[in-house]
């Protein structure tokens, strides 16, 4: 994808001083990197922490990042080497290692940690996620075929406004807005789930 | 969506623009604002992350509770963190005339003395070098640090701090790069940048009068 950066507007806006923005960028990857981190770390108390840590890094050195190649690729890194520096610091600390380990004995020697529960939660939260992709699902699939075809040229094949007006032939104005009532047809269907009193904290 | 005003619809259509990249620097902006401000945006930027999270990969489906928890605890770091003004990159087009470098609102205006004091700190930085080529003592490291200390920057521990040998403070003034390893305010091929931006202290830059610096810091801090 040649297209520019679809974080630089927001990007911009950090490197101007608007904390907010970088807000909007976390609340947009931390799934992403808590995933990526699960796959690195074992002990599923630290994911958290290795991503907020990433996160921190991040709004540090945003000032050096010059777009040279996306944002998250730039994350990315930053969530690996600090992953990596956690656990090289895991191994010189006894005390952490210790804990860690007692938090991994429940589930020894199965693959646990390599399927959803490496977020560390509990069955109910993976059961509120399980809900939360099937509804997505079933709202996707009640979609109209334009807005349907729209989102997923965006969210899963990552192109930009203008190439999907070209593939949809239908003017840029049109694609931006197929895309928004799809996300908020979705997104309907999907605040039941969300519940708004955990609104209230966002 | 019926209980919601046509000017909110926009205003979200234009989250959704933004989410994609898709929105100019001034609509940008605005979009920021209305994240700050008011709860449903932010409750609607992340239904719209999540979806298209989910639409690649179910499995990174996740709760609001528990998003909403990750974002407070990066919050509360990121409320302990400078603010970061990166210089003005050539390339960009400016859009808003003359923009201010420190700061907008809120928390934010909470350190906008910081980027000033930071720039004296850099000096400070320098000016406990040169103490510290003077007067080789084992206890010059420490002065320095109570130096840094009270300026507000007690955690950054400096290479300075280190090792306050003559030969270790000659190659900090040598490669003054290395003072910023870790004061990211402190960083040297940014304070020309800072002095740029900040056009109230580029006549300080001379670097003669340090004394001056200390007195000037000590004084910002407690006037916000």
């Amino acid at each position: 994808m040649n297209a520019p950066d679809a974080d630089a507007p927001l990007i911009e806006r950090v490197k101007r001083g608007d904390v907010k923005a970088f807000e909007m960028l976390v609340v947009k990857y931390q799934r992403r990197i808590e995933r990526l981190i699960g796959r690195m770390v074992r002990d599923v108390d630290l994911i958290p922490d290795i991503a907020q840590e990433t996160f921190i890094r991040a709004y540090r050195a945003i000032p050096q990042f010059r777009g040279e190649s996306a944002f998250y690729t730039w994350l990315y890194r930053i969530a690996v080497n600090t992953a990596k520096k956690t656990l090289v610091e895991l191994k010189r600390d006894p005390l952490i290692t210790e804990s860690a380990r007692a938090s991994r004995d429940d589930d020894d020697e199965t693959s646990r940690t390599e399927n959803e529960l490496s977020d560390g939660e509990t069955p109910e939260a993976v059961l509120a996620s399980k809900e939360i992709a099937a509804t997505v699902n079933a709202a996707i699939e009640a979609l109209s075929d334009d807005l349907r075809q729209a989102i997923t040229l965006r969210e899963i094949e990552g192109l930009s406004y203008e190439e999907i007006a070209e593939l949809m032939n239908c003017p840029i104005g049109t694609v931006r807005s197929r895309i928004f009532r799809a996300r908020e047809a979705i997104a309907q269907r999907l605040r039941p789930l969300l519940d708004t009193r955990e609104g209230e904290r966002w | 969506m019926s209980s919601e005003s046509e000017s909110d619809a926009s205003a979200l259509e234009n989250l959704s623009a933004l989410s994609d990249g898709e929105l100019d620097s001034t609509a940008a902006a605005r979009a920021c604002s209305a994240w700050r401000d008011d709860a449903a945006m932010r409750s609607s930027w992340h239904a719209y992350q999540l979806i298209g999270d989910v639409l690649r990969s179910e499995d990174l489906a996740s709760t609001a509770a528990r998003d909403a928890a990750f974002l407070a605890a990066v919050r509360a770091r990121l409320s302990d963190e400078p603010v970061v003004l990166a210089p003005e990159s050539a390339p960009q087009p400016v859009d808003e005339p003359a923009a201010p470098q420190v700061a907008h609102a809120g928390r934010s205006a909470r350190w906008s003395w910081m980027a000033p004091s930071a720039v004296a700190a850099g000096f400070v930085l320098v000016a406990g070098a040169l103490i510290v080529t003077r007067t080789p003592l084992p206890n010059a490291g420490g002065l320095l640090d109570s130096t840094m200390a009270r300026v507000g920057f007690g955690s950054p521990t400096s290479q300075v701090v280190s090792a306050p040998t003559l030969a270790a403070s000659e190659s900090v003034m040598q490669a003054p790069t290395e003072v910023a390893v870790n004061g990211r305010m402190l960083r040297d091929p940014r304070l020309e940048s800072y002095l740029k931006a900040h056009q109230q202290f580029a006549g300080s830059s001379a670097l003669g009068v340090p004394s001056g610096f200390l007195r000037n810091a000590a004084a910002e801090v407690p006037t916000r």
